[in-house]
């Protein structure tokens, strides 16, 4: 355990706030205008941007699926977003593979049948990280599939949540997650309740999982009131150029 | 891809002077300028021109040793220099009293299905070898010589990453106003030299900082494209693509030249290369003006210690 105070005795924070209580969330949908939808995100100091391309004919023939869509993830970091420069790497391991869980988490939830024979892009790209960037990045690619009209069930929201001093706390930032705290990443629907993606790296008694884990979806279905918002403000102004 | 009619219908334009947004032949863009939006990088700065192209510049400063370790990517890089050093005639010995800048442009995969990957590669990697060559040149305008700690072992090294986040034609002069901003809002921690017996050590401070020495003098690239028998500043993705030839034109704020590219498979009339260089020169000077007062804007906005619009301002419904 670090030396470092997670929770003072005021019950408050690093960064000041409440145990259960998210980061500032600031989104906008619609920011690139190569992109057939496109969403950015704020998680407190994490910033993630999020296109969309398609459904369209497949780049490579080799992938095409008869049945449904096929659905392609790439998720990039800035080399200026962490506290250490990094180089970027051609084929970073690491990145590729949560390309491919933010890959199956949607995979089940856009409806691929409606089109196949065809490719959804999903661009992701992460501007600044301080902590949570996963369930950042998912915000983000929901918001932007929404932006780009792909069907789907329902959103997915991701949030994390970690344990500490006998007390579950919600998305972690950057100080909090270095600090070796259990940390719990969830994704779910927020209509049906149902979790599509759950990641644990590290120790925590099973008593503790289940409140973990309720907190983190309390705080998935606060972030969806949040992206709810956006979208509804998004598709106002967009309805009121087409009735201009 | 570009289909006969469209090429036509933009080639007609151009010689009218009347494009397809509404500008004239010499019209820049509107431009957005912020700076300061990522905390963790030592300096900041995202360009958008209207109607596309955005560019994030980070710039890392980090402590490093001024014999670059001959890596395979830094020592390409020392090669070009070299080269370029004899190409201008200029014995530029490896001077042991300098710091460095690395430049590396990278295009998300979210700016663009229009090119094939490879190509953007090729792209980035033409337009980071470029800027290395002339922030590093003579003309860079950064003080290389402030960035050195101890001559001849430790020197600042300015990373400064590039990110095309959308694209919407003329990257490479917004890649470098968005590169001139972001060393305008770097700061680069103070670092005192002690020497004690013999030994020299250098001691970097929490708090204190200062600016890059000589951001101001650091040259924009105006790119000229020829269409039909005209030229255009500025150019759109659609026009980029009619273009039969790119000259690409680095200013700074004396009115000096600082580098000189042609792109495009088309040739350029020694007439009119000379008229092209005239022009970019004044647009060079014109946009340097403009860019300053958008940083003035800045430094007022920083120092009312508001917070930046970020992405606020480029909702496209």
């Amino acid at each position: 355990m670090s030396r470092l105070e997670i929770i003072s005795p005021e019950g408050l924070r690093v960064d000041g706030r409440r145990p259960l209580e998210l980061r500032r969330v600031n989104s906008r949908t619609a920011v690139l205008s190569q992109a057939d939808g496109s969403a950015y995100i704020e998680q407190g100091n994490t910033k993630c941007l999020a296109a969309v391309y398609g459904p369209r004919e497949p780049t490579k023939r080799a992938a095409l699926l008869h049945d449904r869509a096929l659905i392609n993830v790439e998720y990039s970091v800035a080399s200026f977003s962490s506290g250490e420069r990094k180089q970027k790497l051609r084929r970073d391991r690491r990145l590729m593979e949560i390309a491919s869980t933010i890959k199956r988490t949607f995979e089940n939830v856009i409806l691929t049948t409606t089109f196949p024979r065809s490719e959804i892009d999903i661009y992701l790209q992460v501007l600044q990280i301080d902590g949570g960037a996963l369930h950042t990045a998912i915000n983000a690619a929901t918001l932007a599939l929404v932006d780009a009209g792909i069907p789907m069930t329902d959103y997915v929201c991701a949030c994390s949540a970690g344990y500490v001093n006998n007390q579950a706390i919600l998305d972690l930032n950057y100080l909090e997650e270095s600090a070796e705290i259990p940390t719990l990443t969830v994704a779910l629907l927020p209509k049906s309740g149902k979790i599509t993606m759950l990641g644990l790296e590290s120790r925590l008694h099973l008593d503790k999982l289940e409140p973990v884990i309720q907190l983190a979806s309390d705080g998935c279905k606060q972030l969806k009131e949040n992206i709810d918002a956006t979208i509804r403000e998004s598709t106002k102004s967009l309805a009121k150029t087409i009735l201009q | 891809m570009i289909s006969v009619s469209e090429r036509d219908y933009i080639t007609k334009g151009v010689d009218v002077s009347i494009r397809a947004d509404g500008r004239s032949r010499l019209d820049f863009r509107e431009l957005v300028l912020e700076t300061g939006m990522i905390t963790q990088a030592s300096g900041s700065c995202r360009v958008t021109l209207d109607g596309g192209t955005d560019i994030l510049v980070g710039v890392k400063v980090e402590v490093g040793s001024i014999e670059p370790e001959v890596e395979a990517e830094e020592a390409d890089i020392l090669e070009d220099m070299e080269q370029m050093d004899q190409d201008d005639g200029i014995t530029m010995v490896k001077d042991k009293d300098r710091g460095r800048i690395i430049c590396n442009v990278e295009c998300s995969p979210s700016a663009t299905r229009i090119f094939e990957p490879r190509d953007i590669e090729d792209m980035c990697n033409e337009y980071s070898q470029f800027m290395n060559r002339v922030l590093n040149g003579s003309h860079g305008g950064v003080d290389l010589k402030a960035l050195c700690i101890i001559p001849g072992s430790t020197c600042w090294i300015l990373n400064i990453d590039v990110l095309v986040l959308d694209y919407g034609g003329n990257l490479l002069d917004a890649i470098f106003m968005a590169t001139r901003g972001a060393l305008h809002n770097t700061r680069i921690p103070r670092a005192t030299v002690e020497q004690s017996d013999g030994r020299v050590e250098f001691d970097i401070a929490d708090e204190e900082t200062e600016i890059i020495r000589g951001w101001e003098d650091v040259p924009l690239c105006v790119s000229l494209n020829k269409i039909g028998y005209r030229h255009i500043v500025d150019a759109a993705p659609l026009e980029e693509l009619c273009s039969s030839a790119r000259l690409t034109v680095a200013v700074n704020r004396r009115g000096n030249l600082c580098a000189l590219q042609k792109g495009g498979h088309g040739g350029i009339e020694p007439s009119l290369l000379a008229e092209m260089v005239q022009t970019a020169k004044q647009i060079g000077q014109t946009l340097l003006k403009r860019q300053d007062a958008a940083l003035r804007e800045e430094e007022e906005r920083i120092a009312a210690g508001k917070d930046p619009i970020g992405f606020g301002a480029a909702s496209r419904h």
